[in-house]
């Protein structure tokens, strides 16, 4: 099993991410022609254009690209945390506490424009949750983590539904929320969450051989040197923290963190100090892309980028379970 | 000898009123090779388990060399003692070299843990598939081995810790006698030429007496008894523990002891 070097597959992504950026200005409302967009990226200047390309569309794609590289590094842990290949960011309730959230942000106070903020802390909270009823008085067992995060997902999930039958005029609001889009972005409202999710994915990194040694199990983490229930903790926490970043730009997009990191598992092998950056790169393309897609759909218009992920992604992911079962050996 | 392992007092108890292990106090001298034996269930595995720290005594304290287990942490602690599953598997598609690699984790300073690939690391890595004699599978997938190289890549992982202690847990359960005997030559090798520290849990009867310095007999969570192969494989206690009578033959070579079904 020769792997391509790092060096070549991080160059690689970040011209395809460098060009998938420029590709994503290129359109909008206000028809500039693409060279004027590339001048205007590489020369900003005053007029109309330039605010446009700078503050209008730049900031959405760089959200989208954050909102697929947080994502993306967020599965990745995940699926090293619990050995499980069909974990992605919301596995242990991240999903149902945002979406809680954002209902009782919509519902209770819908003047102050919370829902994001409201998803984040529901999104942290219901993983602290699961965690802490997986926890009990011993060790934390993963499967254990893992039906935790279930239950608490399908309760939480119950309330929310509760709360949107009672409140009906905001259910196509919190349908559209949960769906997952990117909306009117700033660079003001994006720097917290870009700040934590770059600060996120960098702490997440010097974790690798950590990562690396679970994939053999808990037992033998341990045996090698790991501090297994403390980086457990640790990395749980950065990734819930990147999720609910992402869920605060975007609302629940799917699939991204689920595939993006079986992609590159493939493509670089299972090791997470490369694996990392490079799922990090290939969500930010990936989201860029779609996003685009979702923003200019051709024939309908604008579409929640939450289904374009969702189209992308299943059919992928098929395929990718298809070739498993013809190689018919456990290489995820 | 100085000691490499000391038991003081070691109890472990898996609940308020159920079964206990120990109290267990014994010591092991540096470069000792002793075989753990005892019936299905004796407790030989929670043993191991404890002296590598994945379990915590409810009860006394364990010492390798002159460290505490209890307030070593655990890169440390793996720096002193390394553990030989019995088997295991991963979904992930790891590389032989790969699994060998993460033998040394405990090592990584903070700069290499992005960058693991100094020389150091390097010929540890090497030095301990080479030991093991599994240079020439080294890029295959982990998962596509068969159960007899497998268990060479865990012990060379194990190696690669570098370790002045080695636990093994009944490491040669699912080999084929000619793997087995292999497996058990390469470890007998390495405590006599790295002075390597080694508790083995094992099952074969009619082999353990041929590696092992000495045997402990372990039953019901006790340690029942210690001693050199010779004393404990003739003693009748063994029959007891066991349920069943053996027959106790000299091996016609090294007129070692070898227990067979009667």
């Amino acid at each position: 099993m020769r792997r391509p070097g790092l060096t070549a597959l991080l160059g690689i992504l970040l011209v395809l991410l460098g060009l998938s950026i420029v590709v994503g200005v290129l359109w909008g409302p206000t028809a500039i022609p693409p060279l004027q967009v590339v001048d205007t990226l590489l020369h900003p200047n005053q007029s109309i254009n330039s605010v446009i390309v700078w503050q209008i569309r730049l900031p959405r794609v760089a959200a989208a690209a954050l909102v697929g590289g947080a994502l993306a590094i967020a599965g990745t842990v995940m699926q090293a945390l619990l050995k499980n290949p069909l974990a992605d960011p919301y596995i242990v309730g991240a999903s149902a506490g945002a979406g809680l959230g954002a209902i009782l942000a919509q519902d209770f106070f819908p003047a102050l424009g919370l829902v994001g903020p409201s998803a984040f802390v529901g999104s942290v909270a219901a993983v602290g949750l699961s965690y802490g009823l997986a926890r009990g008085r011993g060790r934390v067992q993963m499967l254990t983590l893992i039906l935790a995060g279930y239950a608490v997902g399908i309760i939480l999930s119950a309330v929310g539904t509760f709360l949107m039958l009672l409140n009906r005029e905001n259910l196509s609001t919190i349908f559209a929320w949960e769906i997952g889009g990117i909306h009117g972005m700033t660079w003001g409202h994006l720097f917290m969450p870009a700040l934590l999710i770059i600060i996120g994915s960098l702490a997440i990194w010097p974790f690798s051989p950590d990562m690396n040694a679970f994939l053999l199990g808990d037992e033998q983490a341990h045996h090698v040197g790991v501090a297994i229930e403390r980086v457990q903790f640790l990395l749980l926490l950065a990734a819930s923290l990147l999720t609910a970043a992402a869920v605060y730009l975007s609302g629940l997009i799917g699939f991204v963190g689920l595939v993006i990191p079986h992609v590159i598992r493939r493509l670089a092998g299972p090791q997470h100090r490369r694996l990392l950056p490079l799922s990090f790169l290939a969500g930010a393309i990936f989201l860029v892309i779609a996003d685009t897609l979702a923003e200019h759909f051709p024939g309908i218009g604008t579409i929640p980028v939450g289904l374009i992920t969702a189209f992308l992604g299943g059919p992928y992911f098929l395929y990718l379970l298809n070739r498993q079962n013809q190689r018919s050996l456990g290489g995820l | 000898m100085p000691s490499a392992l000391t038991l003081r007092a070691v109890e472990f108890r898996w609940n308020k009123t159920g079964q206990r292990l120990g109290p267990i106090t014994e010591t092991i001298s540096v470069g000792d090779f002793i075989g753990l034996i005892g019936p299905n269930g004796a407790g030989k595995s929670t043993l191991l388990r404890l002296i590598a720290a994945y379990l915590k005594p409810t009860q006394g304290d364990i010492d390798l060399f002159d460290h505490s287990l209890g307030v070593l942490s655990p890169a440390k602690r793996a720096r002193l003692v390394a553990v030989v599953p019995q088997a295991l598997s991963t979904h992930f598609d790891l590389s032989v070299s790969e699994v060998v690699e993460l033998g040394r984790t405990a090592h990584l300073s903070f700069r290499h843990r992005l960058a693991p690939s100094s020389a150091e690391h390097r010929q540890a890595i090497h030095r301990a598939m080479k030991a093991t004699g599994i240079l020439e599978f080294q890029q295959r997938p982990f998962s596509a081995l068969s159960g007899g190289e497998a268990q060479r890549v865990l012990l060379a992982m194990a190696l690669a810790q570098e370790t002045p202690i080695l636990l093994l847990d009944e490491p040669t359960a699912h080999l084929d006698p000619g793997h087995a005997r292999h497996f058990l030559d390469l470890v007998q090798n390495l405590a006599a030429l790295q002075q390597k520290t080694i508790l083995m849990a094992y099952h074969d009867l009619t082999t353990v007496g041929l590696y092992c310095d000495s045997l402990w007999l372990m039953h019901q969570g006790q340690l029942v008894m210690t001693g050199t192969p010779q004393t404990v494989l003739s003693a009748p206690l063994i029959r007891e523990v066991y349920n069943t009578g053996f027959v106790q033959l000299q091996h016609p070579r090294s007129q070692k002891p070898m227990l067979l079904f009667p």
